[in-house]
């Protein structure tokens, strides 16, 4: 034979055939390289297979034979005991040789002789096949421990002779080597790798040889690993910040994590993942949380939006990492906001509503943009935001005097929105953004019900006075406090809006009743007039605070209308709020400068009553004034101060004040340049007297509801404990306005005194139906 | 043409049998015997030395290989191949059936050959064909059909009888 092997041996001599086998096994364990033919090859085998297919062994084998079961008898144990004894020499031969490397050589020895040894390893698997299929098979059948393939047997045995001893000095090396990486130098890591993969492959399961586990990687590399990198950030971290700003420091520790999280797939397993992870963040955040949020306020006093988003990133990292930020970013929300109020307030008690939403707005645009940004917009600094904004807009310095300021002042920003208006034209996009803004400003609003008030108030002002700027605006609006508050918070206001549509139509079809029953003279003599109705219980209107007899003029064309309406709908009661009524007249006996045409005034209705005056005579004594119109002074003054302020008026003697003895003169000269002139101006005492109503039936309204809410709940739950009810209430109405615990009590007093409710024994209270 | 004669060169092997005849067969057929597969795996076979199969002669390599060739396309047997159905299933298809019509002399070579070469699915029905001879025969029948010897006594055969009693099938 050309490879030099002797003879197939004797297929039932054990000794032959193992000394035969031995040299076969030392050519493939030393001397793969060299080649090996087919021969030899088919020569191991065939070797095998024989012995393990004779029908007896030649006594006296080393091993003791337990063979004596049952069954067929089958060959091989001796074979595979002499493979193990090789195997152990074999080892030992590779460890000594260990010993002379150090480092990287070491790494290198130990990879190529793994490389080496598990080639053959899978070499002998196969010449060895029929005794893994077998005799190998038929002792793992039956359930024998510590038989293996024979390719799990040499591993087996790597792992007991050889990694056992020297894993600690490999692992060293390679911790080396990382460090070396981890300080900037290039290091070969294909040797890490295949460290790895030789730990990996040694995980074999005891208790089953096919399947392997990670935990001999676990124990012996990924311990270690971690133990080296929490060590090396321990101290890296604190040499940096020993030396370097807390910003530059995050940088780093960003740059780090990164690094770490790119150093796995290069040469780690994908399972070291996450309890890298967790190391390097223990090392390099949760050690110097302190320090990074000592530091916060400063980046946040500083507006570093860059740097803060930085810091969220990394203190979201760790469990917990972010609460402390989050509580102190709502107290530097809540002083921003603060401060922000006390600026404007500074310029005096009359605050412009714009100017103080605006404010509002800045604080809260300021610091939604910084949690979009730097926190990744997350929930819980929404909160926090949302937290510090409720608290700076209900309690501030404007709202001293009680939380319905921000209410009042926010929907009278609304109405300068929605009002017509000369010097703004908004385009549709910019209103739906500032409507939106005054939605966020209104979310944070306790006293939502204070809005609704004041807000319904002017829309029924706009809407009367047809100075709304656009009904789209005006719907939007609606349905976005719709939105928010649900449908019984703007069913009036939708009502007025129905109102006024319907108004419309009457007004049409009365247009066409005129023509076809009011002869054609009456009609030429008609006064053009147009009506609104208004529902009752829907608007926020209230009869004039002022005795009033129209001129007769104006009771004819109404009694018209009257007759009309009452033929449409019967039995329904019109009543005049004289006080939101208004009209033009034509000055026939002036023109306006520089044309040949006579001015008209737009006047309320009680101006015009006092002006029809002045059809009768050029003079009209203040007395008569009185007589003719009925008006209270308090009504009539201010609306004769408007024509004289004017010049239509001419007071005799000149600067009287409006009293008994002072006669009014047309100012038959009057000079405009304006065709229509507005004397129609709003009287400032009717203005403050409103807002003083309206925070007056604030109250009253306040109390009905937190008294329908207890009657709700206690007729749904008959019995209660009073503390139970109170809590109840406040969380029934809170979304309207923040309940005070006396007013509740105060509430549940006039129940029982109304016999609503009743005392029960102990604390309870009934439900009296 | 002498690239592609490289080619056919890869794709074919020569095999040495015992009784030192050369068969020039196909990679992909001889790769049915895992030993086979195996050794051209390890060593490469690119050198185009024959491979030597010392237990086989000629006559049954050739009868063996005519399976292989048969089932060339066959999917390698998995794992758990041999786990319940095919193991319990006397079946056989038919054209095994046929190749299996040989002299018993010549059926136990090719299970001894299979078992060698390492080819489980031929091994499998050498085995059932065996089984099937063996199936509804009486011990003497069966002594018949493989020529044994009974070498049992009356007594050693009574006490066996007895002792398989359950097993009868009645």
């Amino acid at each position: 034979m050309s490879s030099g092997m002797p003879p197939v041996p004797a297929k039932d001599d054990v000794k032959a055939t193992w000394t035969y086998l031995e040299a076969g096994v030392e050519k493939i364990m030393t001397d793969l390289r060299g080649g090996m033919d087919m021969k030899t090859y088919m020569g191991l085998y065939t070797a095998i297979h024989n012995f393990c297919t004779a029908q007896k062994a030649v006594a006296g084998t080393s091993f003791s034979s337990h063979n004596n079961r049952g069954g067929a008898h089958l060959l091989g144990e001796d074979l595979y005991q002499h493979l193990i004894e090789y195997l152990k020499a074999h080892l030992q031969g590779v460890q000594a040789r260990s010993k002379d490397h150090v480092d990287e050589a070491l790494l290198i020895f130990y990879i190529k002789e793994w490389n080496r040894y598990t080639t053959a390893g899978q070499y002998n698997n196969h010449l060895f096949r029929y005794l893994n299929r077998h005799w190998v098979k038929r002792e793992m059948d039956e359930g024998k421990k510590n038989i293996y393939d024979i390719y799990t047997l040499h591993l087996v045995r790597w792992k007991e002779d050889m990694f056992t001893g020297t894993q600690e000095s490999v692992m060293r090396s390679v911790l080396k080597l990382v460090e070396k990486q981890r300080n900037g130098e290039t290091i070969e890591q294909s040797h890490i790798k295949s460290v790895v993969d030789s730990f990996v492959s040694l995980g074999l399961d005891e208790s089953d040889s096919s399947k392997s586990t990670l935990d001999v990687y676990k124990e012996f590399f990924e311990k270690p690993f971690l133990a080296a990198t929490g060590e090396y950030y321990n101290n890296e971290s604190k040499q940096f910040l020993a030396e370097n700003s807390v910003v530059e420091y995050m940088k780093k520790a960003e740059a780090r994590l990164d690094e770490e999280k790119e150093r796995v797939p290069l040469y780690l397993l994908n399972e070291i993942m996450s309890p890298l992870m967790r190391c390097c963040e223990e090392a390099l955040i949760t050690a110097h949380s302190q320090a990074l949020r000592e530091e916060f306020q400063i980046l946040l006093d500083h507006d570093k939006q860059e740097d803060l988003g930085r810091m969220y990133k990394l203190l979201a990292r760790i469990p917990e990492g972010l609460d402390p930020l989050r509580n102190r970013f709502e107290t530097h929300v809540r002083k921003a906001g603060l401060a922000a109020v006390e600026k404007v307030a500074q310029e005096g008690d009359t605050i412009e509503p714009k100017v103080y939403v605006e404010a509002l707005l800045e604080v809260h645009t300021q610091y939604q943009d910084l949690v979009n940004r730097a926190f990744n917009g997350e929930s819980e600094f929404v909160r926090s935001l949302d937290n510090a904004c409720r608290e700076f807009v209900n309690r501030n310095k404007i709202c001293k005097s009680g939380s319905n300021k921000s209410p009042e002042l926010l929907a009278k920003y609304t109405d300068t929105l929605l009002k017509k208006s000369t010097a703004k034209m908004t385009e549709e996009d910019d209103m739906e953004k500032l409507l939106t803004q005054i939605m966020t400003v209104f979310k944070y609003i306790e006293d939502k019900d204070v809005f609704q008030k004041f807000y319904s108030r002017m829309l029924a002002k706009r809407l009367v006075q047809t100075t709304s700027a656009s009904d789209d605006a005006e719907t939007s609006m609606i349905s976005k406090l719709k939105e928010a508050c649900g449908f019984e918070y703007t069913n009036k206001l939708q009502r007025m809006f129905q109102d006024m549509q319907i108004s419309k139509d009457l007004n049409t079809s009365y247009k066409e009743w005129c023509q076809t029953n009011i002869g054609d003279d009456d009609l030429k003599g008609m006064i053009d007039s147009t009506y609104h109705i208004l529902g009752t219980g829907f608007w926020p209107l209230n009869a004039p605070t002022t005795p009033f007899t129209p001129p007769q003029v104006i009771v004819k064309t109404y009694e018209r209308f009257a007759m009309f309406y009452n033929n449409k709908h019967q039995g329904r009661k019109l009543s005049w709020l004289w006080q939101l009524c208004k009209g033009e007249m034509k000055a026939n006996y002036c023109k306006v400068s520089g044309s040949k045409v006579s001015p008209t005034f737009q006047v309320s209705t009680y101006q015009m009553a006092v002006l029809l005056l002045f059809n009768d005579s050029d003079t009209v004594e203040y007395d008569e004034m009185v007589e003719g119109t009925k008006l209270g002074k308090e009504t009539l003054d201010p609306s004769i101060g408007v024509f004289i302020k004017a010049k239509v008026l001419l007071a005799q003697p000149e600067g009287a004040k409006p009293e008994s003895g002072t006669s009014y003169k047309l100012n038959l000269g009057f000079k405009t340049k304006k065709i229509k002139v507005n004397l129609n101006i709003g009287i400032k005492s009717e203005q403050k007297q409103e807002v003083e109503d309206t925070h007056k039936t604030i109250e009253e309204d306040r109390k009905l509801l937190m008294q329908s809410a207890i009657v709700r709940i206690m007729k749904s739950r008959k019995k209660m404990k009073h503390q139970q009810l109170v809590s109840e209430t406040i969380q029934q109405i809170k979304n309207r306005f923040m309940p005070r615990v006396p007013d509740i009590k105060k509430c549940i007093d006039i129940l029982l005194e109304k016999e609503y409710l009743e005392r029960l024994e102990g604390d309870e209270l009934g439900y009296l139906a | 043409m002498a690239s592609s004669s490289a080619t056919e060169a890869k794709n074919f092997v020569m095999l040495t049998t015992s009784d030192n005849a050369d068969i020039k067969v196909e990679r992909e057929v001889a790769e049915r015997s895992i030993l086979i597969k195996n050794l051209l795996e390890d060593l490469g076979g690119e050198s185009g030395e024959a491979i030597p199969i010392p237990n086989v002669n000629e006559a049954v390599m050739k009868k063996v290989l005519e399976w292989c060739e048969q089932h060339r396309k066959d999917p390698p047997a998995s794992q758990d191949d041999d786990s319940d159905s095919r193991k319990k299933s006397t079946d056989i298809d038919e054209w095994d059936q046929k190749f299996m019509q040989v002299d018993q002399e010549m059926l136990f070579e090719i299970i001894l050959a299979a078992n060698y070469l390492d080819i489980k699915a031929l091994l499998d029905v050498g085995c059932k064909t065996v089984a099937n001879m063996i199936k509804g025969k009486s011990p003497d029948e069966i002594r018949k059909t493989f020529n044994i010897q009974n070498d049992f006594t009356p007594e050693e055969e009574d006490q066996i009888r007895r002792e398989n009693e359950w097993a009868e099938d009645r």
